[in-house]
């Protein structure tokens, strides 16, 4: 009976002392927020990326330069997890949304249905924003439903297929290639030398698409963005030409029997290690691979059937432009302010990509000079590519069709899935989508 | 005793903590679940009721199909090698003749302990068509019998499963071990009076006794085997395409890929649906096995 006494006697404190530390957390919180009033500081949480040199550095950079321009503004970063933005849709989705979060388009369209993020149309910050992009990148901001959702920092990103110079020399393959016959020739050489042709982390489907379309873009130049149009109800004549193209590629031998399990880790190792003398990425590899080759690293354009389309198309560019960027929930105390904070950070991001990382393809234009060394391959594209871009693709909005493609592209790099396979998944898809 | 088992609200008092937690655990969330699948619905914005439409619209998914089958064939390979294997084993351990039983008691259940992630990365690594093991061990014994075991778009789902059979096969063994053991010894000494050799003793005797035992890790090893997923995610990615998708992959594609909460909770009562459907076969064919 006593130790039932004292049981329960110990159980009412611990519950009394929880009670009691829980208030005073309460009261902490509540004491932060009237100083911040006390102060005239407008406390802003932002949720952004912040995990490596690539996304800690220009929203370290942006912070640094608001205190100077906005000094009435504080910043509580919450550091975003990859995780597909489910940790964003959590905050949605309990009321919790920070004042401002870093996201993407198919996020941003869940959320411009349910009301968790601000339409920026109308604010002059956005007016402003608008007048200081750079040429041709429309699509990033405004969204496909005319709408403007949230503030980019970054351009159009693409794909390219990186090459070993060194590797192509010794096995004798000229360059530049630039049909898909002269790739299959190469991957067959490269082959029988004791080399994987083209490495690729196709675990990842994001990529198995992006070279895919890197094919659909030399015979159409929207690219994939096509497939979304209403009424379209069978796969058109130039994605099955691509879907062919890729198949022979596979059948040469471009890719390593055990692609489809093989992570970015995986992949880029093999080609830095030069047992592969091919690599598919996005153009921010660019600094990675000059670092790990030097010199002995470039980028090559996605060959076509025939050199006419190669030279005609040449200059469609494989990446599409889908709003993303720094945006506004709605229940945020200072929706204002969010606005110009939003619209600050997305500029000054893009400023210190441009004048730090020397990359071209940012959103906003800057008048400061780059202050470090750009790699050459960065250089090339900034010369050569981006001032004589014909097109870029478009992207795709419908999920289950980009599913499809996600998962027949990966299917194409195994033995045994067909062609005929491809397009009968993808009909499927664009029958239920488009229909 | 009986004074207890008369007094109806004392039943009810004591069995009210357990009936609220199971409730409010379990009962509550399948009760939404199944409410949820009524309606198309992206997990933010306002549910839009639809009736049956995510169930008529699962029934041609071309998915739901590849999801079964790699289900089923998830199941069958852990009821053989676990049950099958762990039977085995068992039977072998619980002999005291045999030398090192402890030892291979503790190594068999080793690999239940381990992480999963650890194991999937092991076997990733055994499986790797040039420089994984069991490719590497055709190659120096002769045999021409090299194989890419994660990419086959009809086979991986087995080199998949049996990892986790593999795994768990620890834990089967420990329930059987512990239902072997169960027996009382003099039944197994009178069969061997009555002439029985030491195999034909355990199939007329310690088997049959089992029964309870074996209906239990049936239920485990097919249910878990339905609703296979860790694996998969782990070692392909649901791939090649959607070869290796499973009923839960499906359930995580469309809730947290696509934001198609609705279609994702007709998937998950599909799911558990066909989950106590094949526990309830499963009672009933030992429940008539009993009676015959």
């Amino acid at each position: 009976m006593k130790t039932k006494l004292r049981n329960t006697r110990a159980f009412a404190m611990i519950l009394a002392a929880a009670l009691f530390l829980a208030a005073c957390g309460g009261n902490a919180a509540d004491q932060t927020e009237s100083t911040n009033a006390e102060n005239g500081k407008i406390s802003l949480k932002v949720y952004a990326q912040h995990f490596d040199d690539d996304t800690a550095g220009p929203f370290d950079y942006a912070v640094e330069q608001l205190k100077t321009a906005m000094p009435n503004v504080e910043i509580e970063l919450d550091e975003a997890v990859q995780d597909g933005y489910q940790k964003l849709k959590t905050y949605a989705a309990t009321g919790n949304l920070p004042d401002i979060y870093f996201t993407d388009w198919a996020t941003l369209q869940t959320f411009a249905k349910s009301q968790n993020v601000v339409v920026l149309d109308d604010y002059e910050a956005t007016e402003a924003f608008k007048s200081n992009m750079n040429p041709g990148l429309e699509t990033r901001l405004v969204a496909p439903d005319g709408h403007v959702y949230a503030f980019p920092d970054t351009g159009i990103e693409f794909q390219l297929i990186y090459y070993n110079k060194e590797i192509f020399e010794k096995v004798g393959i000229e360059t530049p290639i630039k049909t898909v016959n002269q790739m299959v020739d190469a991957a067959k050489k490269l082959k029988e030398a004791g080399y994987v042709p083209m490495s690729i982390f196709a675990k990842e489907k994001w990529i198995t698409t992006a070279l895919y379309n890197g094919f659909v873009v030399r015979e159409q130049p929207q690219g994939l963005g096509a497939l979304g149009e209403d009424g379209l109800t069978a796969l058109p004549e130039p994605y099955v030409t691509a879907a062919e193209q890729v198949k022979a590629l596979q059948q040469a031998g471009l890719f390593d029997a055990n692609a489809t399990n093989t992570n970015y880790d995986q992949a880029s190792s093999m080609f830095y290690q030069e047992k592969a003398a091919m690599f598919v990425n996005g153009q921010w590899e660019i600094y990675s691979s000059q670092e790990k080759l030097g010199d002995k690293v470039d980028w090559m354009y996605w060959p076509a059937k025939d050199e006419a389309t190669y030279e005609a198309s040449k200059f469609y560019i494989n990446g599409a432009g889908s709003p993303q960027g720094y945006a506004v929930s709605p229940s945020s105390k200072n929706v204002d302010t969010a606005v110009e904070v939003a619209a600050f950070l997305a500029e000054k991001a893009a400023e210190y990509r441009y004048t730090q990382l020397g990359s071209p393809i940012v959103a906003s234009k800057t008048d400061k000079p780059i202050a470090s060394d750009v790699p050459a391959m960065m250089q090339r594209l900034a010369t050569e590519v981006l001032p004589n871009a014909d097109a870029y693709s478009v992207a795709l909005n419908k999920t289950e069709i980009q599913n499809a493609v996600n998962d027949s592209t990966q299917s194409m790099l195994i033995d045994g899935f067909t062609v005929d396979n491809f397009v009968e998944n993808l009909n499927r898809a664009l029958k239920k989508a488009n229909e | 005793m009986h004074k207890y088992l008369s007094n109806k609200t004392a039943i009810v008092l004591f069995m009210l903590p357990a009936l609220l937690v199971y409730s409010i655990v379990i009962f509550y969330p399948v009760l939404q679940t199944v409410y949820r699948s009524l309606f198309e619905w992206d997990g933010l914005s306002e549910a839009v009721f639809i009736g049956l439409g995510n169930y008529s619209e699962l029934m041609g998914d071309p998915l739901l199909l590849t999801s079964l089958r790699n289900g089923l064939v998830f199941a069958v390979v852990l009821v053989v090698f676990q049950i099958g294997l762990g039977t085995v084993l068992a039977l072998v351990c619980a002999d005291p003749k045999v030398k090192g039983r402890k030892l291979l008691k503790t190594a068999y259940f080793i690999p239940v302990v381990l992480s999963v992630t650890v194991v999937c990365q092991l076997w990733i690594a055994i499986y790797d068509p040039t420089n994984g093991l069991i490719n590497r061990l055709f190659d120096m014994l002769g045999i021409p019998y090299q194989q890419n075991w994660l990419s086959s778009p009809t086979h991986s789902i087995i080199a998949i499963a049996f990892v986790n059979a593999w795994q768990y096969m620890g834990y089967q063994f420990a329930l059987l071990y512990a239902g072997v053991k169960s027996i009382p010894e003099q039944y197994h000494e009178a069969a061997t009076i009555d002439g029985c050799s030491k195999w034909m003793a355990h199939r007329v005797v310690t088997l049959p006794l089992m029964k309870e035992t074996f209906k239990f890790c049936f239920i485990i090893a097919i249910t878990s085997g339905i609703g296979a997923f860790v694996q998969m995610l782990i070692m392909t990615n649901g791939g090649p395409g959607t070869s290796n998708y499973t009923l839960t992959f499906m359930i995580y594609r469309y809730a947290f890929m696509e934001s198609n909460y609705g279609y994702a909770s007709a998937v998950s009562v599909v799911l558990v649906a066909i989950s106590l459907l094949a526990t309830l076969i499963i009672n009933k064919v030992f429940d008539r096995n009993e009676t015959a």
